[in-house]
């Protein structure tokens, strides 16, 4: 019995020992996700990509140069990923210690491990049957700190995941989603804070800007993106057009720690095309806002498209970068406009630099540096008739992300060329219903030939440096590298590399899908270079040959 | 007294499907037709949802002209159960979303669209029409799996197109070309060119169905040239190739053709 009771514990010992000697020869995980990595942006060693736009800037410009113009077109496939549900990728996933975190369709993610594309934990939210959410089941994309990462949903949720598990740590209700509310944005991580925004503008929601604790999910603030009573600007919208004025936010700002500021541009006013429903200049829709990360606080904003009536939401990507203007360095926000307009504005004080056109623009003549609104041309108010306008409804550009190459001071941004009939009609308000008050139909392409092209612009003047032509379209997003490399995608379904000098091309595969709204990501896996590409349902890994 | 029980199940059952069956039906006639709200509300509707494929005046686009509809004798009952529920082995979808009164609503728009019933009695003898469609147009065009490929399916087109636009169509020829149909040249390095029609496009290749019908994809870069044509494969069929009351006999004939669609039949 005794003898029994000895060996047993000896046993155990000895068990407990072995366990200890192995966890000694494992690596230590790394340690929770910090703010410095966060802040760092993209590292140089390419070992992480921690947020939406790479780093604070959203310039999605990497520093790796493995892969170079001259052997790009040597990449192979590593593997390729598949969602198995309905429903495309717009999401930018996230890599941190050889795993991607991935966001899909219908709020389903995962954890997938990055040197085998195989799933380590997946995530699905039973979805309401009712859902409204206007324009596809999508979502972004990940906000990640610490041992949690963060996600909105298409009920209007935001959602913290534990990372090794994809289990649920918190789960918060923005809005409700039977009012037309949605989410679809990445998540932007400032300080303590997950700061999102909420969809449905074509459903007369109030639109918003929250800020939630990291760890608790308590909400630290909102920002209305329109006025209430009260408060400056509330006087731009007629009567109670206030009340279901739209306005959505769903595409990541940018922020300056120098500053404290986020930068985020918001959605069209609704309904979009009946003028009458909404007299004045409808603030803050179809502006850059740039609030106080702490409160939410707004510093300063730029309306882009005052009055708005062809539903251009400014949900474009901002871009923060240093440039030189007329010999002086300046800290500048840049922004490609859906209305067809590029702008360069001063970061610190929301004053305009540059605004010009950069496709086809026929409802503004230009902007008004004194006033720094678009001087109008006739002819572009929608009716029941019809009246035709370029850009169309989808714009010169719009959600997918552009670029911005520091080291030749380049924006890229993908660029539409395409002009619609914009129709309108007097609509009448149901909560949780659509809310337009109109349409658009392209005009024909025997009147006007749609196109799309890779513009590459000088942010100090606005001036077009090369352009590479697809044949229709694209709404493909944008990676530029240090080694002079652009990638990006056609409406067709080609991944293209191109030299990011001068635009010529370089390599392309046919994917099957066109990557819509989303971009290519890179990173450094066990010494080689990986350019990850989602389009449709698939996610691809790239690298050259071992 | 189970079986007694499970009788009554089955009757009461049997009663609630009734009622539930019932409560689906739709009525007969447009509740809203004329209401100048629901037009306005209709017109709403139509626009932001059907006119991308039905135009915005309704006199089809890539659908089906639905100005003719009543025309042709559809009823409220059908067009209603067409709205919600889709057209199967059409692209026209179902649409659950569509809320019964919207429906109405969108019905009661199209209404105030609709092109009044010929009064002309209807001209021409459909069985010589067939014959002339034989002759003239089947190498190129299917109706119920007899024809060629290289134009469109014509199986359901006096569905689709009304009689003054087929008239036009072949009196005139076309001036837009359908997604699949574009015609093209290309001019292989050594070789004749190869004329057809465009089955899809990206920037570095061109997939197309030659004029013999082979179905084939071609490398751009491999070409000397790659034309988009500006005139269509259909000829144009003026009164020297078509006689006047050749013409009646053969839209006669298309009129007939209401393709597989048994919502159409009321």
């Amino acid at each position: 019995m005794r003898t029994t009771t000895i060996r047993l514990v000896r046993i155990a010992l000895l068990l407990l020992s072995g366990a200890v000697a192995v966890a000694a020869q494992q690596a230590a995980p790394p340690p929770l996700i910090t703010l410095q990595e966060i802040s760092e942006g993209l590292p140089a060693d390419g070992s992480r990509w921690l947020t939406f736009g790479g780093n604070y800037s959203n310039q999605r410009h990497s520093p790796l140069t493995q892969i170079t113009p001259d052997n790009v077109n040597r990449l192979v496939p590593q593997w390729t990923f598949q969602t198995g549900t309905l429903g495309n990728f717009e999401t930018t996933s996230l890599l941190r210690d050889n795993v991607l975190y991935v966001t899909g369709p219908q709020n389903v993610a995962w954890a997938l491990d990055a040197r085998t594309g195989r799933q380590i934990w997946r995530y699905r939210r039973e979805l309401p049957p009712n859902l409204t959410a206007c324009c596809g089941l999508v979502n972004r994309g990940f906000g990640v700190l610490g041992d949690k990462l963060f996600m909105v949903t298409l009920d209007a949720h935001l959602l913290a995941l534990d990372m090794k598990t994809g289990a649920i740590a918190w789960d918060v209700t923005m809005q409700e989603y039977t009012n037309g509310y949605a989410s679809t944005i990445a998540p932007l991580v400032v300080k303590d804070k997950v700061i999102v925004g909420v969809a449905g503008g074509e459903f007369g929601i109030r639109g918003f800007i929250d800020a939630y604790d990291a760890q608790t999910g308590k909400r630290a603030w909102r920002f209305y993106t329109i006025p209430g009573p009260g408060e400056p600007g509330h006087n731009t919208w007629a009567g109670d057009s206030w009340k279901i004025g739209g306005v959505g936010v769903w595409v990541t700002g940018a922020y300056d720690p120098e500053q404290n500021l986020v930068f985020y541009g918001t959605g069209n006013p609704g309904p979009d095309y009946h003028s009458a429903s909404r007299e004045g200049d409808n603030l803050y829709s179809t502006s850059l806002v740039a609030l106080d990360a702490d409160t939410g606080k707004i510093r300063w904003h730029y309306q882009f498209t005052p009055h708005d009536l062809h539903d251009w939401d400014a949900t474009e990507v901002p871009v923060l970068g240093e440039i030189t203007v007329a010999g002086q360095p300046r800290k500048v926000v840049m922004f490609a406009n859906r209305n067809g307009f590029y702008y360069t504005l001063d970061r610190t004080t929301g004053k305009l630099i540059v605004a010009k056109p950069f496709v086809t623009t026929t409802w503004a003549k230009e902007v008004d540096f004194a006033t720094g609104r678009p001087i109008l041309l006739p002819g572009h108010e929608p009716d029941e008739k019809g009246e035709v306008t370029c850009p169309d409804i989808t714009g010169g550009t719009n959600f997918w992300p552009p670029t911005f190459d520091p080291s030749t001071r380049t924006f890229f941004v993908n660029a539409r060329e395409v002009c619609m009939t914009f129709y309108a009609w007097k609509p009448d308000y149901k909560a949780g219903d659509r809310f337009t008050g109109g349409a658009g139909q392209r005009v024909s392409s025997a009147e006007s030939p749609a196109y799309g092209a890779l513009r590459a612009i000088d942010p100090a003047t606005g001036e077009r440096k090369w352009e590479f032509r697809y044949l229709t379209p694209s709404t493909a997003g944008l990676l530029t590298t240090a080694s002079g490399l652009i990638f990006s995608g056609d409406a067709e379904g080609n991944l293209l590399a191109l030299n990011s000098r001068d635009g010529k091309l370089l390599w392309r595969y046919q994917m099957g899908a066109a990557m819509h709204g989303t971009s290519p990501t890179t990173y450094m896996l066990d010494g080689r270079q990986h350019v990850l590409v989602p389009a449709g349902t698939t996610l691809t890994a790239w690298a050259l040959p071992q | 007294m189970t079986w007694t029980r499970s009788v009554l199940t089955i009757a009461m059952l049997w009663v609630v499907g009734g009622v539930l069956f019932a409560a689906q039906e739709p009525q007969a006639k447009n509740p809203v037709e004329g209401n100048p709200d629901a037009v306005q509300a209709g017109m709403g509707l139509f626009r932001g949802r059907c006119a991308e494929c039905h135009g915005m005046d309704a006199r089809g686009v890539r659908g089906p002209d639905i100005t003719q509809v009543w025309a042709s004798g559809r009823t409220d009952a059908g067009l209603f159960k067409t709205v919600k529920e889709g057209v199967p082995g059409t692209e026209m979808p179902a649409n659950p979303r569509v809320l019964d009164y919207e429906a109405w609503q969108i019905l009661a728009y199209l209404r105030t669209l609709a092109a009044p019933a010929p009064t002309d009695p209807p001209r021409g003898d459909a069985r010589n029409g067939e014959r002339i469609f034989r002759v003239n147009c089947a190498s190129c065009h299917r109706v119920n799996n007899a024809g060629g490929h290289l134009g469109p399916d014509l199986s359901r087109v006096g569905a689709a197109r009304s009689r003054e636009i087929m008239q036009l169509r072949i009196r005139r020829g076309l001036e837009e070309f359908r997604a699949g149909f574009e015609p093209v040249t290309l001019t292989p390095q050594t070789g004749q060119p190869i004329r057809g029609v465009k089955k899809n496009e990206d920037l570095f290749s061109v997939q197309i169905m030659d004029t013999r019908e082979r179905i084939q994809g071609y490398e751009k870069d491999k070409m000397k040239s790659v034309q988009n044509d500006t005139k269509s494969a259909m000829p144009i069929f003026g009164p020297d190739r078509l006689s006047d009351s050749d013409l009646d006999d053969l839209l006669r004939y298309l009129q007939t053709l209401r393709g597989f669609d048994p919502a159409v039949v009321q």
